[in-house]
């Protein structure tokens, strides 16, 4: 029978080092494969090796420790391993696999070997037994990974040059957006830019919630909107926190500050 | 129309003038968008004057202006024959002319003189006139009569003359118990706005304190210091002194007094220093500040939350990694200090959290538009943070 393999991904490589060496002294058989420094070269090495065990970090650079699960998860025994205790809970529930919170001792490792060993012995196809249960864990940490942002990625930041740099202006700080000819000018707190998107690409990109298209060629930001004047043939004019200059909306438009 | 302030009054016209416009939007704007929003000018337009003058005609001055009526009435009477009713009758017209004429007066906006002035005149004025008017009726409109008569001449001198000193007297009372009431309702605002200011100040300060040291970097660290204890290594001292280091720094504190470049400079060194004993194949830094400025008054944590957003968003997501140089000049009255990563760059849509909006906060309350903050992309990748203070005392 040949020895019990075994992969470890992590990018901090001191806690890489101490989880091999506490492995080493718990688990002498336990032949560690490889090591990893992101979710991609997990992924990579454990194709090449096709190790019976990975020990996944979760909040790793570039491919994550859950979305490398995803890849590899049918093949071998998953333990994760992290510093976000709140996940550990739920994946405990399932009973699925192990989850090691950082920082561990070696008492604890010692029953994740335990844990493991008992399930590689019990089935001897070696096959994980319980996929269900595992797809379950990763859906749920996914999920709660995803509502850790926003649920649509709308536009945070505005890249405009200003002489030879390029500025990143946070979308809250934006007054208006006006069409130029075939550029965009911005005027925000700090300044104007003129950028290369148009209206319509940014109307679509902005958050509704905060934008509002007023016109054909101007975006307003609503959190700043001081004042709305009638004007004559049902259009309006909207003047901005701080701003002198006052803004068309159109008749098509109005209906978006229509009085109480 | 100036008149006495509620504590309503002083935060209505505000909240009209300056309206948070309330839109409520249901599904993006490009389809069908109800958007309803207050207006402000029906709040902000001008009362016409017939409103304005019932509303400076408050019940109060109304009784105010009767209970005398009926005094100087119950004191003449002994020395009138007309029946006391009569005389009650005439006092209680004259108030009330009185009154209206104050405030009338009060809503004549002229150039020439001050307002306070005209009205105490017009209420000087207004007295023998409005006497001599009362007594018409009595005489059939006759003027002659009235004069010819000795005792309603007496009378009216009476009845004018108590008019001519108690009228300017109490429309001098009347005025500054205005003035009082403008002060009082003026310093409500100014409360008001203080409280609000105050608030917001605390509200960042404890989203500071909850955000500074988070569990997810402090048991991350812990577990690198733990596994450098465990092999015996000698590095262990070292990254426990900058754990400290940070740690100490990084402990609430409330009072922002002391805080200096150079202590925020600490802290950020040892936190540098912690994620490069992480990720040492990773993050590069350096730390580069002439020392003579070091004694300059910094806000804190300022410096720390641009190096952890250079770290968040620029090295911990990238395979590679890249540096991270600090940097700071004095350029005359102005501090200039910056954060430039090699990172993967900011995305577009990347949230920017918390930390730099409450910075951006922090920075607008304590300089008012005198800070200033940006980032620019850097080539070929990374984001260079640039923040621009005021020199305002040195603490050493």
């Amino acid at each position: 029978m040949t020895a019990t393999t075994a992969l470890i991904a992590d990018d901090e490589p001191l806690l890489r080092e101490r989880l091999r060496t506490h492995l080493a002294r718990l688990w002498p058989e336990l032949d560690i494969v490889a090591e990893a420094r992101n979710g991609r070269e997990a992924v990579e090495l454990f194709d090449q090796h096709q190790p019976d065990v990975v020990f996944l970090d979760v909040h790793m650079p570039g491919m994550n420790g859950i979305d490398a699960a995803r890849s590899i998860a049918r093949r071998a025994q998953v333990v994760f391993v992290t510093a976000f205790e709140q996940y550990a809970v739920q994946a405990f529930d399932q009973g699925a696999l192990d989850y090691l919170v950082k920082p561990f001792d070696e008492g604890r490792l010692a029953d994740t070997v335990a844990r493991l060993r008992e399930r590689l012995a019990g089935s001897p196809a070696s096959a994980p037994p319980a996929d269900g249960a595992l797809d379950a864990v990763i859906d749920r940490l996914s999920t709660e990974l995803r509502q850790r942002g926003p649920a649509r990625a709308w536009l945070q930041w505005i890249k405009a040059s200003v002489g030879t740099s390029v500025r990143l202006i946070p979308v809250e700080q934006v007054a208006y957006l006006r069409a130029d000819e075939k550029y965009t000018l911005v005027v925000w707190e700090g300044g104007e830019a003129l950028i290369r998107k148009t209206i319509r690409e940014l109307a679509d990109e902005l958050d509704p919630e905060r934008f509002a298209q007023v016109h054909r060629s101007v975006i307003v930001n609503l959190h700043q909107v001081v004042q709305v004047n009638r004007a004559p043939n049902e259009t309006a004019e909207i003047q901005l926190k701080g701003r002198k200059e006052m803004l068309p909306v159109s008749r098509s438009f109005v209906h978006v500050f229509r009085q109480m | 129309m100036q008149r006495p302030f509620s504590l309503a009054d002083g935060v209505v016209p505000t909240a009209a003038r300056a309206p948070d416009p309330v839109v409520r939007r249901a599904g993006q704007w490009r389809g069908a968008v109800r958007g309803v929003i207050v207006l402000p000018m029906s709040a902000v337009a001008p009362l016409s004057a017939a409103s304005s003058l019932l509303a400076a005609l408050t019940l109060r001055r109304v009784m105010v202006a009767i209970v005398l009526a009926v005094s100087v009435a119950a004191a003449l009477n002994p020395l009138f024959v007309t029946p006391f009713v009569v005389l009650l009758g005439r006092t209680l017209v004259i108030a009330m002319v009185l009154l209206l004429v104050f405030i009338a007066a009060g809503l004549w906006k002229q150039p020439w003189l001050p307002a306070w002035l005209v009205r105490v005149l017009a209420v000087a004025v207004a007295a023998p006139i409005a006497t001599f008017v009362v007594y018409l009726p009595a005489v059939g409109g006759d003027v002659s009569a009235v004069l010819a008569h000795e005792g309603r001449v007496s009378g009216f001198m009476l009845i004018a003359g108590c008019g001519l000193v108690i009228g300017p007297l109490l429309a001098l009372a009347a005025l500054y118990r205005e003035r009082d009431a403008q002060a009082h309702s003026q310093m409500l605002q100014f409360e008001l706005e203080k409280s609000v200011l105050e608030r917001q100040a605390l509200d960042t300060r404890l989203q500071l304190l909850h955000a500074q040291i988070e569990p997810h970097f402090l048991f991350n660290t812990l577990a690198n210091v733990q596994a450098l204890v465990e092999s015996g290594s000698p590095q262990a001292a070292m990254v426990l002194k900058s754990l400290i280091a940070y740690l100490r720094a990084a402990m609430p504190r409330l009072s922002e007094d002391q805080a200096t470049l150079g202590t925020e400079l600490q802290l950020v060194r040892a936190y540098l220093e912690l994620m490069h004993m992480r990720m040492p194949d990773r993050l590069a830094f350096s730390v580069q500040v002439p020392p003579e400025i070091a004694g300059l008054k910094f806000p804190s944590m300022a410096l720390l939350t641009l190096v952890e957003n250079a770290v968040r968003h620029g090295i911990d997501p990238s395979e590679q990694g890249g540096r991270i140089d600090v940097g700071a000049a004095r350029d005359g009255a102005s501090l200039r200090v910056w954060v430039a990563d090699t990172g993967v760059g900011m995305s577009e849509t990347a949230a920017a959290g918390t930390g730099l909006a409450n910075l951006r906060a922090r920075l607008k309350g304590f300089y008012g538009d005198a800070a200033r903050l940006d980032l620019l992309e850097q080539a070929p990748h990374g984001v260079r943070a640039e923040l621009v203070l005021p020199v305002t005392e040195e603490t050493r």
